[in-house]
């Protein structure tokens, strides 16, 4: 089945994208960029971090590029002064919601929170830190979850949901005191359903799910094996 | 009974329904909504069943829902054959008895008459009572359902929501029956959508249009749901609609469902709502048995159920997304939309999601027509809206009123005004994430734009009243508290962003915010509002954002003043006494330190902190009264009359000079600053009093031969003895402060001579200016201003009064004119055009003017002076006045009438308010306000010129003597912070050592008055009215004190 | 030409950030030329020095002593540049706030101690509740991140500033 071709306007220029694709999909396919935390290329959107907010012309309010299918005619602005403040915002608050201490983390450098931080200009946070307690759940042989390092961007919850089908992952309890859990919020090293495959920790922008054994920087997170596997699958279905 | 298949069947039951509406006996009907059970109606209704039962009587008793009026409930409705229904309020179980025996006579019980009602439209019927009782007001005569239209609520109250048949009687399932016969559902959509019916949870999208698009959809199964997960808190209209009439809720659904093609329907309702999820389980229940649900309701071939889950409790699940995640085992988390529930929704399939009041409203625009639902409201939203009316008002209940019903209606009609008759200052609509609107904006018609405009959101109708004991910051605080804790967390702009607000709004109520902190909020707030993913983080911030918007005042005051004027955040006040003091006064430790004897402590501890304690312990208006926590127990301490007392004991004793000289120690090095103070009033000699005690050289000037100002020249010796305010002077004196009088600031020495020669020059003038009478006649001999005859009495000159007076006003200048006339041997008549409760004037002194003789007249304004042919005042004609609408102050506004009365009269003394004298004003060259007073920034109270302050009336306004003190102590405060830059204000003040032990269980006890002299006494006499406490009173008020200032408890 | 005084301090931090700061190497002869460093770990001076145009903190504010010196140091500077992740973010410092104080001491100087098990109070400034960065105490006008931020940087703000550009824009750091 062919799909129908649809027009839209990116930063004013005119491209043509498929029907059913989202904002953020139709962009990538003509080489537009368009910032993301979240969203994971073969994983369903969530609309959770709000970086990928642009502006739609006669839509009063910002949309996830994520999530919003592209309509014939759509103009789309990913780029102002707004939409910078506000990623900036995104990306502060998350910097002060737990302790991201690039100093001493595993993937410092190959952080997708630090990298976005710097491509935002951010040399500062203008929030209170939160400074908050939260454990490290070492009880996995062969991985760590560290939530003081984690965005809840549920990326780990997708790729295990929906590429690995155990579903181990979850999330608790709610608003700032929302946590990732493993199964009914048992040690991971103890879940029943964990297959051990690592793909959450590949699908995870910072250093909150790493391998052992990785010291300060070690930790280069293969997401593109994530993209292939999702890739493949597309084709097999 | 069996399932109704035919019209003939269904005749038949609402045949029997209506028998039990109208029953041949007399019928009592308790009402058994939450509200009422809260107050005892489950007892009310054995209380009931029990007489009934000893009486032997043949009454028919139900129980019913709520009818709205949830301040006087228990409500009771109750019947005779033939009669008006009447409604009864405030019914107790010891009432039972006598009711049933009035009624068993044929009599009304006339105590608990609320209300009558002799035909009600239920919409889809119409219910005859019966006449009679002229004398019992009809409902919507009574001020709280004045202008009510119950469309949604047209069966709350008056029929028993646990009987089908009931609901049948007043024509329930009609609709329906017509909808199925008829067999076209474009043709209801289009009505729905003819109605211009807007969805009631909040957003206000239209219902039509929504109904189409599942309509249309394609599926083998599509669902409705109904959203009854209303979290709101203070919001109660859909727990109350389900409890009083679930078959409504049941009818629209149904039909619904046949309209919009839905096989299965659900009600997804708070579990928290246990009385509603009962009643709307035994509804369904009987709808089934009826035939109204199932296969082949009403013998029409439909098949169609709902089933009632219970929610867990999240806020979040009233988003309709996270209500089906949470219907489909989820957390409740919003999902992005697009795809739309309508697309996708419960379980992938189609689904329509209406709010509780909007299926309520099916079944009047399905059986009336669109074109009579959309009389009522405004263009863009049609119909009624309930609203529950809570908080700071009198009348607190359920609201159903037309949309577009002006703000203020609902305030001061249906709500009757504030609360013990405290200023009403905002109104919040909307829920947790509605906006505050101010007093100034109570016009505001409510409809969905104008909330919207206002940065406000109808929501699903929350409205909670607030006056002037709410903080506005507290009240952003707490309503952010709310949000966050009830965010789902997936999203960063309210799961954090939420956070951090919350941090903040905790800092700015502690009293450590900065000005940097609100540029931050603001632009956190816009952030969330515009980035969060649902309707939850969308419009958690309006609270913050509309007090930011409304009540900037209130936020500067916490982080430039760290005051709260409220008094709730804590940390910004020593004690509620002490934040209420317009000079901050440290009332428990003066309270403290006379407990422990020592008098000359409590002395410099008053002192100190008001330097003219003796005059203000006489004439203060005492807001601390009104703030001491005492009243919950019994009555406020009397912590004026203790300072009075405190005062004069050192006043006149022998301590005096001993003291005068231990406050003469406390004065700072000399600075070699010269600081000039035009006018020596209150404000002016208090300013004085703490620039010389900072090392200043002060001179005050003033315009009259004596210092002293208003108290001098306009409080009569009879309230204030000049005796009294000697001693105070003295000690300014003494201080070193030199005085200049009979010198007017801007006609004798120019402002440019005084900046020539001063450091620093404070205006504190007062407001001299009697607004004028124009009136025909003002120019008549024997028309005076109130402050010029009270001035002359002072100076002890002869002002030809004669023997009967007229005196208009009703503020303390128009009393003290009336006392003092009195007291001349004149008959006395005040005039005012308000009622008694508007008077501005200290109630304590317009119950001693009455006391002495004085007539008043109410609602009263004056029309024209009469005068005789030497132009004397012969009399005065007042025109009647008549109570309208609520202006900004609150009060009703009078209107004139065309009704004249004359009264005889031989003066007329007239006290309508005073300003600053306009001509000193604009050529002093500093900006002025529109009112005419010096403009000033509010903190430092710097005017327009530099090295320029003003502080006192002329800044504010005729206001009071404490008041007035406070500007200059600010002035004096600020005056010398600006000029040696560097603090040094809290040098002058003593420290003392006191007990820091609050009182363990007081005791009731009663509050010791200042003794007042015998109206027959003091009637014709100059002499003191009010004199002071004894010494052991003063002592017991003392030990009256719950000592509010001590934080924590000593550990023993 | 006058000499702009630039001042460097030091509170809860590693030294890390001073020694990206020396690492400048031949650069700082030149710089020489145009600055006086009037105070630091680097110079004698005793005394935080008034009007000075440039001062560079490195550290977290931790201590109460730490408090009193920044809040001397900001009414004395001109332009206040936070050097490093523990004066921008509080970075490792700020990794014991969880813990609270007397918990931590306890553990450090009691359970962790083999002799002497006591939490010294004589000569140590008491510690503040937690780490935080400058910023929630004083106004900062420049962050220059970085664990430590590279000596290039350092160079290039200096630089930036004496040339009187706006050195943000040349910016060219990781966060953290």
């Amino acid at each position: 089945m062919s799909q129908k071709k649809l027009s839209i306007r990116i930063d004013g220029e005119l491209i043509s994208a498929l029907e059913g694709q989202t904002i953020l999909e139709a962009a990538k396919a003509n080489g537009k960029y368009i910032p993301t935390l979240c969203a994971l290329e073969g994983l369903t959107p969530v609309g959770a971090c709000r970086i990928c907010i642009v502006e739609v012309s006669g839509v009063g309010r910002l949309l996830p590029a994520c999530t919003t299918p592209i309509q014939e005619g759509m103009s789309v602005i990913t780029n102002s002064p707004k939409l910078t403040l506000y990623r900036r915002i995104s990306v502060e608050l998350l910097l002060v919601e737990r302790n991201h201490v690039c100093a001493v983390c595993v993937s410092n450098g190959h952080c997708e929170l630090q990298s976005m931080a710097t491509a935002l200009g951010i040399s500062t946070v203008r929030f209170a830190y939160n400074y908050p307690k939260l454990p490290a759940d070492l009880s996995h042989p062969r991985f760590v979850l560290d939530h003081n390092r984690c965005i809840l961007c549920t990326r780990c919850v997708r790729v295990c949901a929906e590429l690995e089908g155990a579903h181990v992952w979850n999330i608790t309890s709610r608003g700032i005191h929302a946590r990732v859990v493993s199964d009914l919020n048992q040690k991971w090293g103890e879940s029943a359903s964990c297959t051990n495959c690592g793909k959450c920790v590949q699908a995870c922008p910072t250093g909150a799910l790493a391998e052992k054994g990785r010291a300060v920087e070690e930790m280069v997170k293969k997401d593109d094996s994530i993209r292939s596997l999702a890739h493949r699958r597309e084709v097999q279905a | 009974m069996p399932r109704i298949q035919d019209i003939g069947a269904f005749s038949a039951v609402r045949e029997a329904g209506l028998a039990k509406l109208l029953p041949p006996v007399p019928r009592v009907a308790i009402g058994m909504g939450t509200c009422g059970r809260g107050n005892g109606a489950e007892g009310l209704q054995h209380a009931f069943a029990e007489a009934i039962q000893r009486s032997g009587m043949d009454v028919f008793l139900t129980g019913v829902g709520c009818f709205g009026a949830c301040f006087e409930e228990p409500l009771v409705n109750v019947r005779l054959p033939g009669k008006p229904l009447l409604i009864l309020r405030r019914v107790q179980a010891d009432d039972a008895l006598r009711i049933l025996h009035d009624l068993s006579m044929g009599n009304i019980t006339p105590e608990h008459i609320y209300c009558k009602i002799e035909e009600w439209e239920h919409i889809t019927g119409n219910l005859r009572y019966g006449r009679g009782y002229p004398e019992v007001p009809s409902w919507n005569d009574v001020p709280f359902f004045k202008g009510q239209k119950k469309i949604v609520l047209r069966n709350c109250g008056l029929i028993n929501p646990d009987d089908i048949e009931e609901y049948i009687g007043v024509g329930g399932y009609q609709a329906l029956y017509k909808v199925l016969i008829d067999g076209r559902p474009e043709v209801v959509i289009e009505q729905i959508k003819a109605s211009k019916l807007r969805g009631r949870g909040g957003a206000g999208f239209l219902t039509g249009n929504k109904w189409e698009f599942l309509n249309k959809a394609k599926s083998d199964r599509k669902y409705i749901i109904c959203n009854a997960d209303e979290g709101d808190p203070g919001a109660y209209m859909n727990r109350n609609e389900i409890e009083s009439d679930p078959h409504a809720l049941l009818e629209g659904m149904i039909i619904g469902a046949y309209v919009m093609g839905a096989t299965e329907g659900i009600v997804y309702v708070r579990a928290e709502y246990p009385l509603a999820v009962h009643r709307l389980n035994r509804a369904i229940e009987q709808a089934h048995e009826y035939g109204m649900l199932g296969d082949n309701i009403l013998g029409r071939g439909f098949k169609f159920d709902i089933e009632v889950v219970e929610g867990a409790g999240a806020f979040v699940c009233g988003e309709e997304t996270a209500l089906i995640a949470s219907l489909e085992g989820e957390a409740g988390r919003p999902r992005p939309r697009p795809p739309f529930p309508a697309q996708k929704g419960l379980w992938g399939h189609p689904t329509n999601i209406n709010n509780v009041e909007t299926w309520y409203n099916i079944t009047p625009i399905v059986t009336r027509g669109p074109a009579w639902f959309s009389e009522t409201g405004s263009p863009k939203s049609s119909g009624t809206k309930v609203f529950s009316l809570v908080g700071k008002v009198r009348n607190t209940g359920l609201v159903e009123m037309p949309l577009g019903t002006p703000l203020k209606t609902f305030v001061y009609d249906i709500g009757e005004g504030g609360v013990a008759g405290r200023a009403i200052k905002s109104v919040q609509t909307g829920g947790p994430s509605g906006g505050c609107i101010p007093i100034e904006m109570f016009d505001t018609p409510v409809d969905y734009e104008s909330l919207a405009q206002l940065g406000s959101i109808m929501g699903s109708g929350g409205m909670v009243i607030m006056d002037e004991e709410n903080c506005m910051v507290d009240v952003a605080r707490f309503f952010i508290e709310f949000t966050h804790s009830e965010s789902c967390g997936k999203c960063i702009p309210c799961r954090v962003g939420l956070n951090k607000s919350l941090r903040i709004l905790n800092r700015l109520t502690e009293g450590a915010g900065t000005m940097h902190h609100l540029e931050l909020l603001d632009e956190l707030s816009r952030y969330i509002r515009e980035c969060s993913l649902c309707g939850l983080g969308q419009t958690a911030p309006n609270p913050v954002l509309t007090t930011l918007r409304h009540f900037r005042n209130e936020f500067e005051d916490h982080i430039v003043a760290r005051r709260c004027l409220a008094g709730v955040c804590e940390e910004l006040a020593l004690s509620p006494c002490e934040n209420s003091c317009p000079l901050h006064m440290n009332i428990p430790r003066f309270l403290q330190l006379y407990k422990e004897q020592r008098l000359d402590d409590a002395f410099e501890s008053v002192i100190m902190d008001n330097p003219l304690p003796s005059s203000t312990g006489r004439v203060c208006q005492h807001p601390c009264d009104n703030r001491c926590r005492r009243l919950t127990l019994d009555e406020a301490v009397n912590m004026r009359e203790v300072h009075r007392f405190i005062a004069d004991s050192v006043f006149n004793s022998d301590r005096r000079d001993e003291m005068f000289k231990r406050i003469l120690a406390r004065k700072l090095e000399p600075t070699g600053r010269k600081i000039a103070i035009a006018g020596a009033g209150p404000a002016g000699l208090t300013a004085a009093f703490y620039l010389a005690m900072l090392g200043h050289d002060v001179t005050v000037y003033d315009s009259k031969a004596e210092a002293g100002g208003m108290l001098r020249f306009a409080l009569p010796e009879y309230r204030l003895p000049k005796s009294a305010l000697h001693h105070e002077i003295e000690l300014i004196e003494k201080l070193g402060v030199k005085f200049i009088f009979n010198t007017r600031v801007g006609t004798d020495i120019s402002l440019n001579d005084l900046d020539d020669r001063f450091d620093g020059i404070l205006i504190s003038i007062g407001t001299w200016k009697e607004s004028g009478l124009h009136q025909p006649g003002a120019e008549l001999k024997g028309v005076y201003p109130a402050l010029n005859f009270l001035e002359a009495e002072a100076r002890g000159e002869e002002m030809p009064i004669g023997r009967k007076v007229a005196v208009i006003g009703g503020g303390n200048a128009a009393i003290d004119s009336a006392r003092s006339a009195l007291r001349k041997g004149a008959a006395v008549t005040v005039f005012y055009r308000r009622e008694v409760k508007d008077m501005p004037a200290i109630a304590e002194e317009t119950h001693a003017a009455r006391d002495e003789g004085a007539k008043f007249v109410f609602l009263a304004a004056p029309h024209r002076v009469i005068g005789d042919q030497k132009g004397n005042v012969k009399a005065i004609e007042i025109l009647k006045t008549r109570l309208g609408e609520y202006d900004k102050s609150g009060r009703r506004k009078p209107i004139p009438t065309d009704e004249i009365q004359r009264f005889d009269c031989d003066s007329v003394i007239y006290a309508i308010g005073e300003s600053v004298d306009l001509d000193f004003a604009r050529a002093s060259g500093l900006s002025l306000k529109e009112s005419g007073t010096i403009e000033v920034n509010r903190f430092t109270l710097e005017t327009s010129r530099p090295r320029f302050y003003a502080g006192g009336d002329v800044t504010t306004g005729a206001s009071n003597v404490s008041t007035a003190m406070s500007y200059g102590k600010q002035a004096a405060r600020s005056l010398d912070l600006q000029l040696m830059e560097t603090n040094r204000w809290d040098k002058i003040f003593p420290v003392f050592e006191y007990e820091q032990t609050p009182p363990e269980e007081p005791s009731p006890s009663r509050r010791h008055n200042g003794h007042v002299i015998a109206p027959s006494a003091r009637s014709r006499s100059n002499a003191e009215v009010v004199i002071g406490l004894t010494q052991e009173e003063a002592l017991d008020e003392c030990c009256r004190c719950l000592r509010c200032d001590v934080k924590a408890a000593n550990p023993s | 030409m006058k000499k702009v005084k630039v001042a460097t301090a030091w509170l809860d931090g590693c030294s890390g950030c001073h020694m990206s700061l020396l690492d400048m190497d031949a650069v700082i002869i030149s710089l020489a030329r145009k600055i006086d460093i009037v105070y630091g770990p680097l110079v004698d001076a005793q005394e935080f020095p008034e009007d000075v145009d440039i001062t560079l903190v490195e550290g977290a504010v931790s201590s109460q002593e730490d408090l009193n010196r920044i809040q001397k140091i900001r009414q004395r500077t001109n332009l206040l540049i936070a050097l490093g992740d523990c004066a921008v973010t509080g970075n490792v410092p700020a990794m014991r706030n969880s813990i609270p104080v007397n918990k931590l001491l306890q553990r450090i100087y009691v359970e962790g101690a083999q002799e002497g098990k006591t939490i010294p109070t004589l000569g140590v400034p008491p510690l503040l509740k937690h780490a935080r960065p400058l910023r929630e105490f004083v106004k900062v006008d420049l962050c220059l991140p970085g664990c430590p931020p590279p000596a290039k940087s350092i160079v290039g703000v200096i630089t930036n500033l004496l040339e009187g550009k706006k050195p943000e824009a040349n910016l060219t750091l990781k966060f953290g």
